[in-house]
């Protein structure tokens, strides 16, 4: 074997991106993979005996998480985020709805925590439209929520109208009905419908983790 | 890299290489070239679709949310890695003076991978992606990816350490690098986005594979071409050795972090995107040194810039890449960055990065390479030269248009109590603007596909000198000597 330097030159190689491998994504990975509900304290404990964090009711469960895969594979992440920023890097906290609860005090950023549960966190590409980490707050309604993503532009809602949106009809997640001349969801529109009417991430946070 | 005159002996050698590169690399070039049309068509629509959403929407195969990311597999899997990996096979066994081994292995691992292209892009169109950016395809598929991807480049390795002549290159470290990090940062994702222990940590490795798939992949290619195409043809050594040396180690330093900044105020540890933000300032370091050394390099090659395709098209990436590192760094602070996150703006680096600097120095690369390994000229210069200036003019337009609609769609954003579905104003005016500029790149693009098929087939010109942006193909006899090109 010569020694012209090669194992060498591929070891610097390796050492100086290991560093980041291992620093960013592998150590932070593993411990991330770790985020277990976190329990509350009993004297914490809120209104309608939560006693998890995040709220239970916040987790995929049967078909919300086959909602989760209509979700992406329409793509929607390409429009829409779910990732509130908190107001040091753009003002999201301020858009009506988007932290949550603003009347009960819980708006707030989104939360590592906040995901637990899912197979991959969709913070989004671009913000076309809005985003959707509290969009089960502001849609009143499963029909609505259908009626949204069957003729976006047909609904009021707070008594605004939605013209101008640039949200397409999602058309072919519903079926024509022969005997009554109209369109229902299909099964891939119910189980989109559980994903987004389930997107609330607005849980109280327990005191241990306040700060963190 | 020297400007003697090659001897006859040098003359032999290089054919036998050539020889022997000649039918993987030309098929790395066609395919990619095929997937590069279809990619630029699928942008077109897709930014089409963008601003008349209405557009075929009974039919969910037309959605935006699965044509983007088609076209993003089309330009990634199927052109910037395919056209990579040809040009670095070539440029290994020229540098290295070894002869490509193994090419039988080689065309079938590239044919598993155009298929795996082809599965990835129709699995996304009808609604089997995973809308994980630049990773959309199922993820059964990335074995595929890994395994031809391992069959084509792991001969680089032994030609490296079996390297003839004097001191290693500096285009050989840039692309024994990215052959390295490249199976590292994809196999890491894979792996761990697989996993699905993580959900937000696994959107942080997404983004980190992004941008470390530009730093680690197509920045450094990028540079390999520029370092041999620039020197070979203007005829003189490089101007400093050192500091592209010093700005490779710079480079291979801090790339590995850059990433998070991508989604910074979102649920990471706050140390993780401002990691990120600040390597990918400090990479414009490298950046800088390594296009100021290319630029001093060719200081008073005017004459040449306006013969060479090569040289035109490597210097202009070149460019670009300075142009695509000042706006990276500049959107990973919170000042430029935060307004424009999530705007046309973030999208439109990307596809800087795909388009903008990376493929224009491969086209440089690719004309370079073409005429050596199959013994012909390119057909015609009116072609290249129309080639040139719609995809120039389609890169231009986009950083007009990406900057300019980012700041429109985020200065909208910024006003809190604007509805959002008002802003959809904003992105049409945009995504028309990008339809113009996905039309003259799949312009130019045809013209390239085009030449290429000619080549392939073996219907290049047979004799004369070079073919030159100006002047008619066969009267450019002699003009060779006057711009100093050698072979």
């Amino acid at each position: 074997m010569n020694s012209n330097g090669t194992w060498k030159f591929l070891g610097g190689l390796g050492v100086v991106f290991a560093l980041p491998w291992l620093v960013l994504i592998v150590i932070p990975f593993l411990s991330m993979s770790s985020t277990a509900p976190v329990a509350y304290v009993e004297a914490d404990e809120v209104e309608g005996g939560l006693t998890a964090y995040p709220d239970r009711s916040t987790l995929r469960y049967g078909a919300s998480d086959f909602g989760a895969d209509v979700y992406a594979s329409e793509g929607c992440v390409y429009c829409h985020t779910q990732m509130v920023r908190p107001t040091y890097a753009g003002p999201d906290m301020w858009r009506q709805g988007w932290g949550g609860r603003e009347a009960d005090g819980l708006a707030r950023e989104t939360r590592p925590e906040d995901y637990l549960g899912e197979k991959f966190a969709f913070l989004g590409y671009q913000r076309i439209g809005p985003d959707l980490s509290n969009v089960g707050y502001r849609v009143a309604n499963r029909e609505e929520m259908h009626q949204h993503l069957r003729d976006p532009k047909s609904v009021i809602r707070d008594g605004s109208d939605n013209r101008d949106s640039g949200m397409p009809a999602y058309k072919h997640l519903y079926k024509l009905d022969t005997m009554t001349n109209k369109l229902v969801p299909t099964d891939r529109a119910e189980a989109l419908v559980d994903y987004l009417m389930s997107r609330r991430k607005d849980a109280k946070i327990p005191a241990s983790l306040v700060g963190k | 890299m020297t400007v003697q005159q090659p001897t006859a002996e040098d003359m032999q050698e290089r054919a036998i290489i050539d020889r022997s590169a000649r039918f993987p690399v030309m098929f790395f070039f066609t395919s990619a070239a095929a997937w590069l049309f279809v990619g630029t068509l699928l942008g077109l629509f897709s930014s089409l679709k963008l601003s008349q959403p209405g557009l075929g929407d009974s039919f969910g195969i037309f959605g935006y949310g699965r044509i983007y990311p088609a076209h993003t597999i089309a330009m990634v899997y199927g052109w910037a890695m395919q056209a990579g990996i040809g040009v670095l096979i070539w440029l290994m066994a020229r540098l290295t003076r070894n002869p490509v081994r193994r090419g039988l292995a080689i065309l079938v691992a590239g044919h598993v991978w155009n298929a795996a292209v082809a599965v990835s892009i129709i699995c996304v169109i009808i609604a089997k992606g995973r809308s994980i950016p630049w990773l959309d395809f199922p993820g059964w598929l990335w074995p595929l990816f890994a395994f031809s991807y391992a069959l084509m480049v792991i001969w680089v390795i032994p030609m490296f350490h079996s390297r003839k002549g004097g001191p290693v290159y500096i285009s050989e470290k840039f692309i024994v690098g990215a052959v390295i990090w490249f199976p590292w940062i994809f196999l890491t994702a894979n792996f761990l986005i697989g996993a699905e222990t993580a959900p937000v940590l696994s959107a942080g490795v997404d983004a980190w594979y992004i941008s470390n798939l530009i730093t680690f992949w197509m920045a450094p290619l990028t540079l390999a071409v520029a370092y041999y195409i620039v020197p070979k043809i203007a005829g003189r050594p490089l101007y400093s050795y050192t500091l592209a040396s010093i700005s490779f180690w710079v480079l291979a330093v801090l790339a590995g972090w850059t990433g998070f900044s991508r989604y910074m105020g979102g649920p990471f540890p706050s140390w993780m995107p401002a990691i990120s933000g600040a390597c990918s300032i400090l990479l414009l370091l490298a950046i800088i040194a390594a296009v100021a050394n290319i630029g001093v390099t060719l200081k008073g090659c005017s004459k040449v810039w306006e013969l060479s395709p090569s040289l035109r098209f490597t210097v202009f990436g070149v460019l670009m890449l300075a142009v695509y590192a000042l706006l990276a760094a500049a959107s990973s602070t919170f000042l430029i960055g935060g307004p424009l996150q999530f705007t046309p703006f973030s999208a439109g680096l990307d596809t800087l990065a795909v388009y903008g600097f990376f493929s224009m120095s491969l086209f440089g690369a690719i004309y370079f390479i073409v005429p050596r390994i199959t013994g012909a000229e390119w057909p015609s210069g009116r072609r290249i030269r129309r080639h040139f200036w719609f995809s120039a003019y389609g890169i231009i337009s986009l950083i007009v248009l990406m900057l300019v609609g980012g700041i429109a769609h985020g200065g909208g954003m910024a006003v809190w109590n604007r509805p959002f579905s008002t802003l959809f104003s904003i992105s049409t005016a945009y995504s028309t603007g990008l339809c113009v500029v996905w039309a003259m790149i799949s312009f130019s693009n045809f013209w390239f596909m085009h030449q290429l098929g000619m080549m392939f087939i073996g219907k290049g010109r047979k004799s004369g000198g070079p073919t030159l942006i100006h002047g008619e193909p066969g009267a450019a006899v002699g003009a060779k000597e006057a711009a100093g090109i050698t072979s």
